[in-house]
């Protein structure tokens, strides 16, 4: 009886370990493997080679739009905390049901299809959309502003607009997580409303923070679609690079080298988001 | 007592949670640099008064006064109390030091200033090699230390103490009273300690507050409500006295007479003048401690009568015997002997009490 139970649990141990190392693992290294390929007339050549490297970092294209998708990508996740951390913040401040009615809503938009998503904003952001529409009619502008579709400002608001949520929640627990006897302990120590929330409320929600930046930042820096629909021919990221050279390019080996760079990009946000979260003094 | 010696007073102070009151009209005065207990159950409404000393409640009618000043709508973070929290709410990312020295900085101390006298807090509460520490790194018995010294740095003219000892266990817990105590004799600051447990209270305080369902019930030394208690829920709750119920008799001298199923007992009623003036054939108990109870042969003592052992517990230092007499259950205490238990199951014996250890609270 023994011996069933014990290899009915190496087989449960073993699919544990089987199922993420063939899903997650096997692909990712099949892709470093590809990065070290090359294409010759339409047919993957299999020796290896750092070519693909080699014109990453040569040539003069691919470098400024990796940097610059970086800076778009950071500023989308910077922007998205400072608007994210006032809502979460008032979120805390609603009580009972309320609280969570409020979140519901806010997190309702997850539930969208993406890609409807994007081309409501996109008909929002247009040359005859509501925003010039009312800007127009306030007053503000004269005629309708091409500022805000198919360039970098375009691709920038939508991904804020699309990733909020993922700023919200995070911030939102973390704030959520601080005891109430903490800041009534501030108070009775005589600190002011303001000095409470700059001494304890703040640094107790930098793991909230950390996290909703790395999340954000990932999500906006893979994303493709969003580059690909709104920017226009000015709007040109990394993302789109890389997924023409699964496409019309048809290079995957570059492809991949294009992905590791991506990814390690990706790797070094995670980590640290993991690093900046780690609450000092808080065993994990 | 001088009105100038009281530090706080709580003057007809009500309170209450929408319709649900907790406070009725209470009168508390607080001494200067005394140990003041609050004792209750729980719902007693004695965390409430606490609370609302601390400025985390507001009053629903009667006011507070500090020095004769009404301090009753003064906000939390300007009243000169500091509180130590029940589960201590240390700030879990700042180091021992920082958290000792937080309420000097929201004070914009100069940083040398904050350094001295958080050396001083530490040492004071012998702590002095945790300053880097952060509290998740630190027993129950040092946390509740570091909450007690961020709470003494700013020089409160009242400390106040939440049930800060609930969460330590027995052995820790002795020992934080004798360390509260010695602290509060040694810096000489008013210290209001709220908690359920009558052993603690008796323990440290100089004056205890007995509180039951948002009243205050007796105010006294623990010596006066350990042997005077002045209400049936007093005499109750402070340790297990024997009540004995009964109808007044006639007043002689410092005692009066009482009927009870035990025969015609007396009983001291000592300076209070309700006992003195209460009307012949009033209901009452009869009180008298464990310990004051004696297997017969006792002196000269009126109040006798015999009961038969039912019960014996024996519990270190003292032996328990449960009596039997004429339908009442009362306790007998002695202190244990090497040579074995007195008492033996089903015996009949003479008892007496001496009507100086005895008391009487009415019904």
């Amino acid at each position: 009886m023994n011996g069933r139970s014990g290899r009915y649990q190496a087989l449960v141990t073993l699919l544990a370990f089987a199922l993420p190392v063939f899903f997650i693992v096997a692909p990712l290294l099949m892709f470093l493997a590809y990065s070290f390929f090359s294409v010759d007339h339409g047919e993957i050549n299999y020796t290896l080679t750092v070519a693909n490297y080699v014109r990453f970092f040569t040539e003069p294209v691919f470098l400024p739009i990796f940097w610059s998708t970086c800076v778009l990508c950071l500023s989308v996740s910077v922007i998205c905390v400072l608007l994210g951390y006032p809502a979460a913040y008032f979120l805390t401040t609603l009580h009972g049901r309320w609280r969570y009615i409020m979140l519901m809503m806010l997190m309702v938009p997850l539930l969208m299809s993406y890609v409807i998503k994007i081309y409501a904003i996109r008909s929002i952001l247009g040359q005859s959309g509501f925003l010039n529409t009312m800007l127009v009619g306030l007053g503000i502008l004269e005629k309708p502003s091409s500022l805000f579709v198919f360039n970098m400002n375009a691709i920038l608001l939508t991904l804020t607009l699309l990733l909020i949520p993922f700023a919200i929640l995070p911030i939102f627990l973390a704030l959520e997580r601080i005891p109430q006897v903490l800041l009534r302990a501030s108070a009775d120590l005589g600190a002011s409303s303001i000095q409470t929330f700059m001494r304890i409320t703040l640094p107790l929600s930098v793991p909230g923070v950390a996290s909703a930046t790395s999340f954000v930042f990932v999500l906006a820096i893979g994303d493709f679609l969003t580059p690909q629909m709104v920017g226009g021919v000015n709007g040109f990221t990394f993302g789109r690079i890389l997924y023409s050279q699964f496409g019309t390019a048809f290079n995957w080996p570059f492809g991949a080298a294009l992905s590791v760079a991506l990814a390690v990009v990706v790797i070094a946000a995670i980590l640290a988001g993991e690093r900046f979260g780690r609450q000092k003094g808080l065993p994990r | 007592m001088t009105q100038s010696l009281d530090l706080l007073s709580l003057r007809a102070v009500s309170k209450s949670y929408g319709p649900v009151p907790v406070l009725h009209e209470i009168d508390l005065a607080i001494r200067d640099g005394e140990f003041l207990t609050v004792l209750g159950p729980s719902g007693s409404g004695k965390t409430t008064v606490l609370r609302l000393i601390g400025g985390l409640e507001s009053v629903t009618s009667g006011a507070i006064y500090l020095d004769d000043r009404d301090i009753s709508r003064v906000a939390i973070n300007r009243r000169p109390f500091n509180t130590v929290f029940q589960d201590y709410a240390l700030f879990p990312h700042m180091t021992v030091a920082a958290n000792i020295g937080y309420g000097l900085s929201i004070r914009r101390r100069p940083r040398p200033e904050i350094k001295r006298r958080v050396t001083e807090a530490l040492d004071l509460v012998q702590l002095g090699k945790f300053a880097d520490r952060y509290p998740a790194q630190l027993s129950g018995g040092q946390r509740q230390r570091v909450a007690l010294a961020r709470a003494l740095i700013c020089e409160p003219r009242l400390v106040l103490l939440d049930e800060p000892l609930a969460a330590l266990d027995l052995e820790l817990r002795r020992q934080m009273q004798e360390f509260l105590k010695s602290i509060q004799r040694e810096i000489k600051t008013t210290f209001l300690f709220v908690t359920h447990d009558q052993e603690e209270a008796i323990g440290m305080a100089d004056r205890i507050c007995v509180m039951e369902s948002g009243r205050i019930r007796q105010l006294g030394t623990p010596h006066e409500l350990y042997y005077r208690p002045s209400c049936e829920f007093v005499a109750r709750f402070f340790g297990e006295n024997n009540l004995v119920p009964g109808k007044l008799g006639v007043v002689d001298g410092d005692f009066r007479a009482i009927d009870t199923p035990l025969g015609r007992l007396s009983c001291c009623i000592g300076n209070q003048p309700d006992l003195r003036a209460a009307a012949e054939g009033q209901a009452a108990f009869a009180v008298f401690r464990p310990e004051a109870l004696s297997p017969a042969g006792a002196e000269d003592s009126v109040n006798r009568f015999s009961g038969s052992v039912r019960d014996c517990a024996f519990s270190g230092s003292s032996t328990v015997a449960h009596i039997d007499a004429a339908g009442q259950h009362l306790r007998l205490r002695v202190p244990s002997r090497a040579t074995g238990s007195q008492f033996r199951q089903g015996e009949t014996m003479a008892l007496s009490f001496s009507a100086r250890e005895s008391h009487l609270v009415l019904a």
